[in-house]
């Protein structure tokens, strides 16, 4: 009797757990078979039939908004054109996984970039200061200034906000290359890299705003007044 | 691309994802327009927001588009992009959760419907559904109204048959609590004939 009543329980807790699907009828023949024998005799599951049938009705027919696919489809078109090669199942387990191989190199190059030309920077500057310290005596007065180097055609100020990128990329406009700084007053010496007038590469540096100050150090041989900034 | 009217749906899907695995963009965008409509209804379950629905739907093509190689045929491709965008959702829901801290795309849900003024089952409904956690709110919708089977559900959440089964009861169990007299209809407390 007692072993009867327990197995009539685990039955109707199994059969219970299937109402759902027995409504949505995705169960298999052989489960929806044993929910109808269960529910012969049971008053609750049928109840729990019918409740869950107005569940179903009510979500099934639930209105839904109607979304235009269009517009998406194009901006998911868009992020596939920013897309430069389509990877290989390999590569594809994710989107990040496919981003970052080409990210990481990106980066790589960046950092191998912005190394070369900080090192290439303080070397200068250390090799002019040591040229500096051999050839003039170890003082300073609030006149000093440092020795000017043979080829400095230009001393200029860059806003500290500037990146190591865009400065290059104003100095190549302007043809022009560091020979030494920045100083403690932050600025730099600058060398022309080609026969352009220094005047020209004066006014090039003063068109950007991210040059402070820019002033010719040398007189051309053509006269060409330097204004500062 | 091979000809799919005459197909069924599930053979046309298959044969679009194969075309997408070899780089038809066609496929993809037939493959998109043709889920757009199941997945924003789905997903509308998540948060009421466009915009959400969208960028959701997109990350989930996005993964279609790089995996479609790795798609395994023992499985349906419905039931594949259905998972992708449900776990897609779950991660911008954790996402949202990050950035607002205690709020997330479901509370949104949650303020649209005023209880007091909710007369017919269908506002019982919403008001029910908003309530519940998200898992259980969409192992409803997944078989009430995308029609899917246990196994196609566990399929979807990567879980196993047995944590569909009590999403299910405890989502029904909270849902009676919201749903006293489903829409004016009585519901007499069933007793059970032994």
């Amino acid at each position: 009797m007692t072993n009867n009543r327990v197995a009539g329980d685990s039955e109707h807790q199994e059969v219970g757990a299937l109402i759902p699907w027995y409504v949505n009828s995705r169960l298999s023949d052989h489960e929806r078979l044993r929910v109808d024998a269960h529910i012969v005799d049971c008053a609750a599951c049928r109840a729990d039939i019918a409740m869950e049938q107005r569940i179903f009705d009510g979500i099934k027919g639930a209105p839904t908004i109607e979304y235009m696919p269009a517009a998406s489809l194009k901006r998911l078109q868009a992020r596939f054109d920013g897309l430069q090669s389509r990877p290989t199942a390999a590569d594809a387990a994710s989107l990040a996984q496919v981003r970052s191989p080409w990210s990481k190199r990106g980066l790589m190059a960046a950092s191998i970039a912005v190394m070369a030309i900080t090192i290439s920077l303080v070397l200068a500057d250390r090799w002019v200061q040591f040229r500096a310290q051999q050839a003039a005596p170890n003082y300073r007065t609030a006149t000093h200034s440092p020795p000017r180097a043979p080829d400095e055609v230009i001393r200029a100020v860059f806003s500290p906000a500037i990146t190591l990128v865009e400065m290059q990329a104003i100095l190549e406009e302007a043809d022009l290359r560091i020979i030494s700084g920045p100083t403690e007053a932050g600025v730099y010496s600058l060398a022309a890299k080609s026969g352009r007038p220094v005047h020209a590469s004066l006014a090039l540096l003063r068109r950007h705003s991210a040059v402070r100050f820019a002033e010719q150090t040398q007189p051309e041989t053509e006269s060409e007044p330097g204004n500062s900034r | 691309m091979t000809p799919l009217s005459k197909s069924s749906p599930k053979e046309r899907d298959s044969a679009l994802l194969a075309a997408v695995a070899a780089g038809d963009r066609h496929a993809l965008e037939e493959l998109y327009l043709g889920y757009h409509r199941r997945l924003a209804r789905f997903l509308s379950r998540f948060t009421k927001r466009y915009e959400n629905i969208e960028e959701i739907i997109n990350d989930t093509f996005m993964v279609v588009w790089q995996s479609a190689g790795d798609f395994r045929s023992a499985s349906q491709v419905s039931t594949w992009v259905i998972g992708i965008a449900y776990r897609t959702a779950l991660k911008s829901i954790r996402r949202q959760k990050n950035h607002a801290g205690a709020g997330s795309l479901d509370n949104h849900s949650e303020q649209t419907v005023d209880p007091t003024i909710a007369t017919e089952v269908h506002d019982w409904l919403q008001h029910g559904l908003s309530r519940l956690p998200v898992e259980q709110r969409l192992t409803l919708e997944l078989a009430y109204h995308m029609g899917h089977s246990v196994e196609e559900i566990a399929a979807i959440t990567d879980c196993p048959v047995g944590t569909v089964k009590a999403r299910m009861f405890h989502a029904r169990e909270k849902l009676r609590q919201y749903l006293p007299a489903l829409g004016g209809a009585a519901i007499e407390s069933p007793t059970r004939i032994e």
